[in-house]
């Protein structure tokens, strides 16, 4: 009996053995299947959502896949907070998937195992001449074409039109009639006194957004020769100190800053009148049904400055599908195709010829984020673009401006000591 | 093998090779080694080495270790870590015992009540976390409440102080009930004849808890102060959760800086190198534990 149980648990042990290496082959397959050449190939495609453009992407890769029908779009989807970890594990671990969506952040980081389009798309020149000049630095690297833009994104002012009209407060028509930041306080000031505003304006917790107002007081975080920090100059120290007195005014509230409130949250509750983010919340506010609002032009400090960012398709060398995924990366990036995505998606093109797509939601407020592209100092590319330097300061900029903003510490000594952190970081870097 | 079995002796019996039980445990062991301890040898390997997780690692000695010890960011935030671990430790160890005191003693609806305090230790640290920063957030329920009787609201997550308090308060609610479970095993193996001698003899109910309760729990009160020591030592998700490390980096502690320096900044060298600073502190902390709990015995 004794010696009947020993047999059965050690067969119950190698079967559970057997099933698990059996579930680790079967990843190794559908891996090696895409890898395998030959007539037909699947192209992995690592991807994720913000909005419903998996939906369009999976529209698109069936009217590709009907055109090759040798070729099958594996569509990934995960959490975009996961896309580092997942490209490293692949890439470290020898099987690359073929293509991948990256967003800005992590675009320098994985450039280094990017496939160079350029010599499948017909020259760089050629390719790159399609797309805004102002988002080339994040996509051509050392000269190699290294991602294909497939999304373009502006840093811009969305407001509360109920609370503004509540005030009597016009908010400018035209690009030529923008507001200086010390008129839109004075118009913020009225909106929370006579038109019931809680607060005035929300900021996004990134340095990001508000490396906006650096590049309105003509400011930038590195040289453009990229060889040391720039970032605590008069103009940067400037934008610093502006930002504190937009929160000792009592413009903006702390929270967002000090407490990690959502400000997408305080927009909806109605209590806010404008909202610095991101032309991506167009959809995000999309449902908003309590109150009326819109988009307006950012002011402008010394000149008119947004940021520009996106997502890009990138295909990785050693996946063995590297012409099929430089094909499909061509498809997506033609005008066709792009406007289709773009529109579908609500989001902004980079191709120069489909700046005006016929959206079914905002057309108008697409057209001021596109002007606000328009007239960016071409010092935010540039910094931004930087992506294996930018990640090891960025947190120290968000931490050194909340010190100012609490009292801590001035403008200029938070500003040198941030400076100090991009110089190491650019210093590494050079290593 | 059943005749070999027969041909030993009695008190040789009990060391004879059996192989089911480490097959049972196989599964385990292969999970435990794969996940815990290969990855432990691979961080103390990466250490020795700068790597960003993607390009080939190269092997640079003890600098990651120096730049850790002249990091003055990892300090501060060990040291933001010690504070929030010599206030929370004591504060659970205080309150999880006088709650388990309470709810051994005969009283109506006493499992409700030991429900009440257990539940919150069955949710996740980012669902703590992220209820009561629904609380106290500047807008949250709490200040709500606040001025609906026309006071001023209070800053919970974005004045330092209130941030640390809030960070504390969730912690010692997620908290309590696992350590006051253990703290009633405790009491309950306190035999109920002590307390009569001392009650015969006239001490005092304080007297008896300073002379029979505490000096019995003494095995108890170790394990709780040492795994509550590391729980705070590891503590992350509650903090990401509920403040970001925020305001500034009043509540950023060690776990989270480790996590900015390795993935953020994509620094894994270094970010291991910490890891490994963490890791002897806390095995120091287990040390001692084993020493002053006799080795274990609890």
């Amino acid at each position: 009996m004794k010696k009947n149980f020993k047999i059965v648990s050690i067969l119950m042990v190698f079967v559970l053995l057997a099933l698990m290496s059996m579930a680790c082959a079967k990843n190794d397959d559908a891996g090696s299947e895409g890898a395998a050449g030959g007539k037909n190939v699947s192209l992995d495609f690592v991807w994720f959502s913000d909005g419903n453009e998996g939906a369009v992407m999976k529209g698109i890769i069936k009217d590709y896949e009907a055109q090759n029908p040798n070729v099958k779009v594996n569509l990934i989807e995960i959490a975009y907070k996961d896309l580092a970890t997942k490209l490293r594990t692949m890439i470290t671990g020898g099987q690359p998937p073929a293509l991948a969506r990256i967003s800005t952040t992590e675009i320098g980081a994985f450039s280094g195992r990017a496939l160079d389009l350029s010599t499948y798309v017909g020259g760089a020149d050629q390719f790159t001449a399609q797309f805004m000049d102002s988002i080339k630095p994040y996509y051509v690297v050392n000269d190699k074409v290294i991602a294909a833009p497939m999304d373009v994104t502006a840093n811009g002012l969305i407001y509360n039109k109920t609370l503004f009209d509540k005030a009597g407060v016009k908010v400018p028509s035209s690009p030529d009639d923008v507001w200086t930041w010390e008129e839109f306080q004075a118009a913020l000031k009225q909106v929370m006194d006579q038109g019931g505003a809680k607060y005035g304006l929300v900021w996004d917790f990134t340095p990001h957004r508000w490396s906006t107002l650096l590049y309105q007081y003509g400011g930038s975080m590195i040289s453009s020769d990229g060889t040391k920090a720039t970032i605590n100059n008069e103009a940067g120290v400037q934008a610093v100190e502006y930002f504190k007195k937009l929160h000792t005014d009592g413009s903006m509230p702390t929270s967002v800053w000090f407490g990690g409130e959502n400000p997408n949250n305080l927009f909806r509750s109605g209590t806010v009148a404008a909202h610095l983010a991101g032309n991506w919340m167009v959809s995000n506010y999309k449902d908003i049904t309590n109150f009326e609002w819109g988009v307006t032009y950012m002011p402008k400090a010394t000149q008119r400055s947004s940021v520009p960012g996106g997502k890009f398709v990138m295909a990785f060398n050693g996946s063995k599908v590297e012409k099929e995924a430089a094909d499909f990366v061509q498809y997506l990036s033609t005008k066709e195709v792009n406007s289709k995505y773009n529109q579908e998606s609500l989001f902004m093109s980079p191709r120069k010829d489909s700046a005006n797509l016929d959206y079914a939601f905002g057309k108008e407020m697409f057209q001021i984020f596109s002007d606000e592209l328009n007239n960016t100092s071409a010092a935010a590319a540039e910094d931004w673009s930087k992506q294996t330097i930018v990640p090891k300061f960025s947190n120290d900029l968000k931490n050194n401006l909340v010190e100012v903003i609490a009292g801590k510490t001035t403008a200029k000594e938070a500003m040198d000591k941030t400076a100090q952190a991009i110089d190491k970081a650019i210093a590494d870097d050079k290593k | 093998m059943a005749t070999g079995t027969a041909t030993m002796k009695p008190g040789k019996r009990k060391k004879k090779f059996q192989l089911t039980p480490y097959l049972f445990v196989l599964p385990n062991f292969l999970i435990f080694s794969i996940f815990i301890i290969v990855p432990t040898i691979m961080g103390f390997i990466y250490s020795f080495n700068e790597y960003d997780g993607l390009n080939p690692m190269e092997f640079i000695g003890i600098e990651n270790y120096m730049n850790v010890f002249t990091n003055e960011m990892f300090w501060s935030a060990l040291g933001k870590t010690a504070l929030y671990a010599a206030i929370v430790v004591p504060l659970i160890y205080c309150l999880s015992l006088a709650v388990a005191m309470l709810l051994i003693q005969e009283i109506r609806l006493k499992g409700f009540f030991r429900a009440i305090f257990y539940w919150p230790t069955m949710i996740s640290f980012i669902i703590v976390g992220l209820t009561w920063k629904w609380i106290f957030g500047d807008l949250g329920i709490l200040n709500y409440i606040l001025s609906l009787f026309g006071a001023d609201t209070i800053p919970f997550l974005s004045s330092p102080f209130y941030a640390n308090l809030s960070v504390i308060i969730a912690t010692v609610w997620s908290r309590l009930g696992f350590f006051m479970v253990i703290f009633m095993a405790g009491l309950q193996a306190i035999p109920g004849d002590y307390y009569e001698a001392a009650h015969l003899d006239g001490a005092s109910k304080l007297r008896s808890f300073w002379s029979i309760t505490l000096p019995l729990l003494k095995p108890t009160s170790f394990l709780v102060i040492m795994i509550s020591l590391i729980d705070a030592f590891k503590s992350y998700p509650l903090m990401f959760a509920l403040t970001g490390g925020g305001p500034g980096r009043e509540t950023t502690f060690i776990v989270q800086y480790i996590y900015e320096v390795g993935f953020m900044r994509q620094e894994l060298g270094v970010a291991s190198a910490m890891s490994v600073v963490l890791f002897v502190i806390i095995s120091l902390f287990t040390i001692l534990q084993f020493r002053l709990a006799k080795g274990g015995a609890v």
